[in-house]
C-alpha cells in the first residue's frame, strides 16, 4: 500500500510540475483578479451595495474560473500523456494503470487547490481593502466552490479516459452546465405530462453530478433561501456536501480507471 | 539457460477507428529469450516488431497466444518492477531536466531517495550526458533524448532490457556507444532484447536474432546459422590503367555478373562455380593486375532480404 502511495505521489507530483508551467493558469489568475478589481469598481457605483457586489463577483469568479480551469486541466493532462507518447515510458513501469489516473488526478487537485487557494486570498484580501466583513459563511461558499472544481476536475478525467480533447472538453462543460441547474430541470420535468419525460428525465439528473449542491447562494434550503450576504448554510451542510462531491469523485475515478485499464496505446 | 521471454503464437488484431476494420498485426509470432544473450528482433516496417513489444510491455492487450517475461504471464507488474525498456523514439516530459526524469522514474521503482540521487548521477555520467545535466528535456536533440531513455532504462539495475529501435535517428558514434552499452550490459550478466533494422548493428552484437515479416517469425537462430556458409561467389578486384581501351573493360564485364568501375580498378562479382583462374589469367592478358580475390558469403542483410522477397504475396 505504502509503495501504491509513493508511486501515485509521484505521477502527482509530476503533473503537479506539469501543470505549473502551463502559462494558461496564470493568465486565468490575472482574470481573477481583474474581476476582482471589477467588483470593487461595480461596488462604488452601486450606492450602499459594494460588499455585496465584491462578495458575489469573486465568489462567482472562483466558481467559474475554476470549473474552466478543472475541464482545461482535465482534459490536458491525462490526454496529453497519450497523445505525447510520454505515456509509455511510465505505463512500463510498475505501476497499475489505475495509480497512474489516480495519481493524474491527484496532481490536478493539488493545483485546482492551489489556485482556488490563490483566487480566494485575492478575493479576501480586496474584501479586506474595502473593509468589507469576511463573514464565515463567505468560507462556506469558498469551501463549496472548492468541492465544485474538484467533481468537475474528476469529470473531466472521466471523459478524458476514453474520448478526445475535444469531446471531453464538450462533454464535461455540458454535464457541469445541467449540474448547475438541476432543481430547475427536475422542476420542469416534474411539469411535463408525459410520463416517459418525467421517468427519462429523473433517470438523466440521477447520473448527473448534483452541482447546485455547491453554488447554493440564493436557493432555498430546508424551506428558507440562504444567501452568503445573510443567512447561510450551517458546517454541517458543507460537510454533507463535500461528501456527496467525494462520492462523485470516487465514482467516477473508478469508472476512468476501469475504461483506462483496458485501453491499449498502440 | 532460462528464457527471460517466452512468446508463443502471440497474436494481436485491431480495429480500425471508424470503419471497424480487422488488422492482424501479429499472426503467431513466437521465440524464446535466454538468461544473458543479446537478442536482436528484425523486420521491415510494419512487420509487427513494435506491436509485440508494446504487447509484452503490458502497453496493449494480447488477443491470442500467450507471452511470459521473467517468469511471470504478461501483463506482470511484477515482472516490470525487474526489468528496463526505451520505447521508439522516446518522448519525455520536455519540463524536466535528465536528473529529474530518473529520479520520478526511480520513485516508480520504489527508490530511496539517495538510491535515486546516486544512480541518477551515474547514470547521467554512463550515458554522456553530464554536460546537460542542467537542461530541460525540450532542448534536447534525437540523440541526447534516446541517451536519456538508455538511462532511464537502466535506473532500476534490470535484469532485462527491452530497447525498442534503440539505433534509430542516431549518427555512426551515437550508434557505437548504444552498440557499446548494450555489450556492457550482456557483460554484467543482464539480458537485453532490442528491435532494429540497422542489420549491421544486429549482426555484429547479437547472440540470437529473430526475423518478423507480416506478423509471423520467418527465421529464429544464431546470425551464423541463419546464413548460408557455402560461398555465394567470388568478388575479383583489378588494377586496371585509366585509359584501358574499352573494348577490354567490356571482355572483363562480360565474364562477371556485376562490374563496378573506379579510378584505376574494377571490381567484378563472379557467379559461384565460375572458373576463377580461367578469368585472372584472361585478365593479366589484357595487362590487368590483380588486387584481390574474395569469397563472397551470405550476409544476414541477404537473408533478411531474401525474406522480404519470399514474403511478397
Amino acid at each position: 500500500m505504502t509503495a501504491s502511495i509513493g508511486r501515485m505521489w509521484a505521477i502527482a507530483l509530476n503533473t503537479f510540475r506539469e501543470a505549473a508551467r502551463i502559462r494558461v493558469l496564470y493568465g486565468i489568475l490575472i482574470l481573477v483578479v481583474g474581476a476582482n478589481l471589477l467588483a470593487i469598481v461595480l461596488g462604488e457605483m452601486s450606492i450602499s451595495q459594494s460588499a455585496r457586489v465584491a462578495r458575489d463577483i469573486g465568489l462567482a469568479g472562483i466558481s467559474l474560473f475554476g470549473a474552466l480551469t478543472a475541464i482545461y486541466l482535465g482534459v490536458a493532462l491525462l490526454y496529453g500523456e497519450i497523445q505525447r507518447r510520454t505515456i509509455y515510458a511510465i505505463i512500463s513501469k510498475p505501476l497499475a494503470r489505475w495509480e497512474f489516473v489516480v495519481g493524474k488526478y491527484a496532481g490536478m487537485a493539488l493545483v485546482l487547490s492551489a489556485l482556488v487557494g490563490l483566487f480566494a486570498g485575492a478575493m479576501l484580501a480586496l474584501l479586506g481593502l474595502q473593509d468589507v466583513a469576511i463573514t464565515a459563511a463567505v468560507g462556506q461558499a469558498i469551501a463549496l466552490a472548492w468541492m465544485e472544481v474538484l467533481v468537475v476536475a474528476a469529470t473531466a478525467v472521466f471523459f478524458s479516459s476514453f474520448s478526445s480533447p475535444f469531446l471531453s472538453g464538450i462533454f464535461t462543460l455540458a454535464l457541469w452546465a445541467i449540474g448547475r441547474v438541476t432543481p430547475e430541470l427536475r422542476a420542469a420535468a416534474s411539469q411535463s405530462e408525459a410520463a416517459w419525460i418525467r421517468s427519462t428525465a429523473k433517470v438523466a439528473l440521477n447520473i448527473v453530478p448534483d452541482l447546485h449542491l455547491f453554488s447554493i447562494s440564493g436557493s432555498a434550503v430546508d424551506g428558507s433561501v440562504v444567501s452568503v450576504h445573510g443567512s447561510f448554510v450551517s458546517w454541517g451542510y458543507v460537510s454533507v456536501a463535500a461528501a456527496h462531491g467525494a462520492l462523485w469523485i470516487a465514482a467516477l475515478l473508478v469508472a476512468a480507471c476501469a475504461i483506462f485499464r483496458k485501453r491499449d496505446f498502440v | 539457460m532460462s528464457s527471460v521471454i517466452a512468446v508463443r503464437d502471440l497474436a494481436k488484431t485491431y480495429r480500425t477507428p471508424f470503419r471497424r476494420k480487422k488488422v492482424e498485426a501479429l499472426r503467431g509470432v513466437s521465440f524464446t529469450v535466454e538468461r544473458g544473450e543479446v537478442f536482436g528482433f528484425l523486420g521491415p516496417n510494419g512487420a509487427g516488431k513494435t506491436t509485440t513489444i508494446r504487447c509484452l510491455m503490458g502497453l496493449c492487450a494480447i488477443t491470442g497466444g500467450s507471452a511470459e517475461i521473467l517468469g511471470a504471464p504478461v501483463p506482470s507488474r511484477a515482472a516490470r518492477q525487474r526489468l528496463g525498456f526505451l520505447p521508439e523514439q522516446p518522448y519525455f516530459y520536455d519540463y524536466l531536466t535528465v536528473g529529474e526524469l530518473l529520479d520520478l522514474g526511480g520513485r516508480l521503482f520504489g527508490l530511496s531517495r539517495a538510491d535515486r540521487k546516486r544512480k541518477a548521477d551515474a547514470l547521467i555520467d554512463r550515458v554522456g550526458l553530464g554536460h546537460a545535466r542542467s537542461q530541460a528535456l525540450k532542448k534536447f536533440s534525437k540523440g541526447m533524448l534516446q541517451r536519456a531513455g538508455l538511462a532511464l532504462a537502466l535506473v532500476n539495475d534490470p535484469e532485462l532490457i527491452v530497447l525498442d529501435e534503440p539505433m534509430s535517428g542516431l549518427d555512426p558514434i551515437g550508434r557505437k556507444e548504444v552498440r557499446d552499452l548494450i555489450l556492457e550490459q550482456r557483460d554484467a550478466g543482464r539480458s537485453v532484447f532490442f528491435s532494429s533494422h540497422i542489420l549491421s548493428d544486429v549482426e555484429s552484437i547479437c547472440d540470437r536474432v529473430a526475423i518478423c515479416i507480416g506478423g509471423i517469425i520467418k527465421d529464429v537462430g544464431r546470425p551464423r546459422d541463419l546464413v548460408d556458409a557455402t560461398p555465394h561467389g567470388t568478388e575479383v578486384l583489378l588494377r586496371l590503367a585509366d585509359d584501358a581501351p574499352v573494348a577490354v573493360v567490356e571482355a572483363l564485364s562480360a565474364r562477371a555478373q556485376t562490374a563496378r568501375r573506379s579510378p584505376g580498378q574494377l571490381l567484378l562479382t563472379l557467379p559461384a562455380g565460375t572458373d576463377v583462374d580461367e578469368l585472372v589469367a584472361f585478365a593479366r592478358e589484357q595487362d590487368a593486375r590483380l588486387i584481390a580475390v574474395t569469397p563472397r558469403h551470405e550476409t544476414l542483410e541477404d537473408v533478411f532480404l531474401r525474406r522480404v522477397e519470399d514474403a511478397k504475396p
